[in-house]
């Protein structure tokens, strides 16, 4: 029962500080490492004690306990000041990739930043949104990269027309648990996102994108 | 699930009680000659770590409620019955500004005159870092216009009290083209939340208004769904049914006041709905989605690095054309 109950609160613990995908793998197959130190090797070292004791605590725990599965949805109205304006929905199988469909339109052909806030208050424009969602303290970057701000969701690209149509799929922004995206501003930018890569003062920050175009705070749909 | 909560909550416990207490006894210095310190604290990453502890335990409050899901206006200012005393005490919450201040002179201006308006506890001031920290029960509007009859700008940037709730603050703002409204929900203890509501462009008359299941707005209010009823029992009041919104002649409406039960976390990207009947007989005619805000110490952001806006020349005009 003591086991049970440390596993669970382990489990519990680690729902809400869930932070790294790939360490996460590793600690689901016990089995193959039965010290879990081992499977580590130097990168141990630098994992905080807290990572340590869930691994270990999950080690123990024959299987990890799942909170209900279903199928997740979302959805954003972007508005703006200009004539950009457009719909996100966001959908996420039990603890799956989260897919985001986008359609907005009314912009500039060509490529532009699109983005998830921390906040989705806009009462003092952009500064109260926050940064990018950023809940692993990391720099800007491409969505495929592993040094991004959970909120870094690359560009999105306008045809002849304005109308920019994209499915992004992504690990990084699910629809339930602390780090949910539910409540939080997608926003439009007037320019390409440099992912990071630019060299510009701002690239590591916003990828430097530019003004904002139109936003929207992602709301909870009927499932 | 509900025993996987309380251990996970304990948890929590146990790992916050220390920096709580912290902030508590930073909190009742109200000086302004050590700040940084007690405002260090607040910033510190693992407050939001701390934080986001997957659920509010209703257990841990031992607060006496009555009527539980009744919705109080708060009493008309200036006379606080020595019978609610307690029950202010209860409703207190710190609210963040930045303020546009450059000296200690205008630090003090400030700490006076906000420490005249009716429901501030204390106030702490730092002059660095442009925080002004407000605890009471203060509406924000009244606050923000005693700011600004400082002569001072100043932008609200959070709101809340440092504890461990998942998410303390949040809004839901109505952008027009005819409506234009700004609704703050701050929670207030684990069994108390407060709501704050500014409307203009209404119908003049009474309004019912309500906290919707969904926050899909494709559709207007129509695709909000029903109140939010937590509860299950059709027999019960929704707890998200906020009764009505008294609008003037002008098409302004103004509320304050405090609701049981209520925990921002479950709302958040739910909807604020304001209907066009006093009875919610209609569909609604103005729905928004209701979104996180910074709670005390999350944001301190002045500067918006992607058009470079500083605090005091942003507004919510950024997305809209006007604005309250």
């Amino acid at each position: 029962m003591q086991a049970a109950l440390a596993a669970m609160a382990a489990h519990t613990l680690m729902l809400s500080t869930y932070s790294s995908p790939t360490l996460f793998s590793q600690i689901q197959s016990p089995n193959s490492h039965p010290l879990p130190h081992s499977s580590f090797h130097g990168l141990s070292v630098k994992l905080p004690l807290k990572s340590q004791f869930q691994s270990m605590s999950l080690a123990a725990a024959h299987k990890p306990l799942t909170v209900v599965a279903a199928t997740k949805k979302a959805v954003a109205v972007l508005k703006g000041n200009s004539s950009v304006e457009g719909v996100v929905t966001l959908s996420q199988e039990d603890d799956g990739p989260t897919t985001v469909n986008v359609r907005i339109t009314g912009l500039t052909p060509g490529p532009h930043g699109f983005h998830l806030h921390e906040y989705g208050d806009t009462t003092n424009g952009c500064i109260s949104t926050g940064p990018h969602f950023n809940p692993k303290n990391l720099t800007h970057g491409a969505p495929e990269d592993e040094i991004r701000h959970a909120g870094d969701l690359g560009n999105i690209v306008a045809n002849a027309n304005g109308v920019a149509e994209a499915t992004i799929v992504d690990n990084q922004i699910p629809l339930t648990g602390p780090n949910a995206v539910i409540g939080r501003a997608l926003v439009v930018h007037e320019l390409e996102d440099d992912l990071g890569k630019g060299g510009h003062e701002l690239s590591l920050s916003t990828g430097n994108a530019g003004g904002r175009l139109a936003c929207g705070v992602v709301g909870l749909t009927p499932v | 699930m509900a025993f996987l909560r309380s251990v996970a909550t304990t948890t929590a416990i146990a790992a916050s009680a220390l920096p709580a207490a912290f902030a508590l006894s930073s909190l009742s210095s109200s000086s302004s000659s050590s700040p940084s310190q007690s405002f260090r604290f607040l910033k510190a990453q693992n407050l939001s770590f701390l934080s986001s502890t997957p659920s509010l335990n209703p257990n841990r409050s031992c607060l006496a409620t009555n009527s539980p899901s009744a919705i109080r206006m708060d009493a008309p200012t200036s006379e606080q019955k020595p019978s609610h005393q307690s029950d202010a005490a209860l409703r207190e919450l710190l609210t963040e500004y930045m303020v546009d201040m450059k000296c200690e002179g205008c630090v003090n201006s400030v700490k006076n005159k906000l420490q005249t308006v009716d429901g501030v506890k204390s106030v702490e001031v730092d002059l660095n870092s442009q925080v002004v920290r407000i605890l009471g029960s203060t509406p924000v509007k009244t606050m923000t216009e005693a700011l600004e009859q400082t002569g001072r700008k100043a932008r609200l940037i959070g709101q809340g009290i440092p504890e461990d709730f998942l998410v303390s603050a949040a809004v839901a703002e109505f952008k027009g083209p005819d409506i234009f409204g700004v609704v703050r929900l701050a929670q207030v203890n684990m069994e108390l939340a407060r709501i704050e509501a500014n409307f203009s462009g209404l119908p003049p008359g009474k309004h019912g208004w309500s906290i919707n299941e969904f926050g899909d707005v494709t559709e207007g209010a129509a695709s909000t769904g029903k109140v939010f009823n937590p509860s299950k029992e059709e027999a019960n009041e929704p707890l998200g049914d906020l009764g009505t919104l008294d609008t003037d002649e002008n098409g302004n409406a103004f509320f304050s006041g405090v609701k049981e039960k209520l925990r921002v976390a479950d709302l958040i990207g739910r909807s604020l709905v304001v209907y066009g009947t006093a009875d919610k007989s209609d569909s609604g005619i103005k729905a928004a989605v209701i979104a996180r805000s910074a709670g005390v110490g999350e944001n301190y952001k002045k500067l918006c690095t992607c058009d470079g806006t500083t605090i005091w020349e942003a507004t919510g005009n950024d997305f809209v054309t006007s604005k309250v």
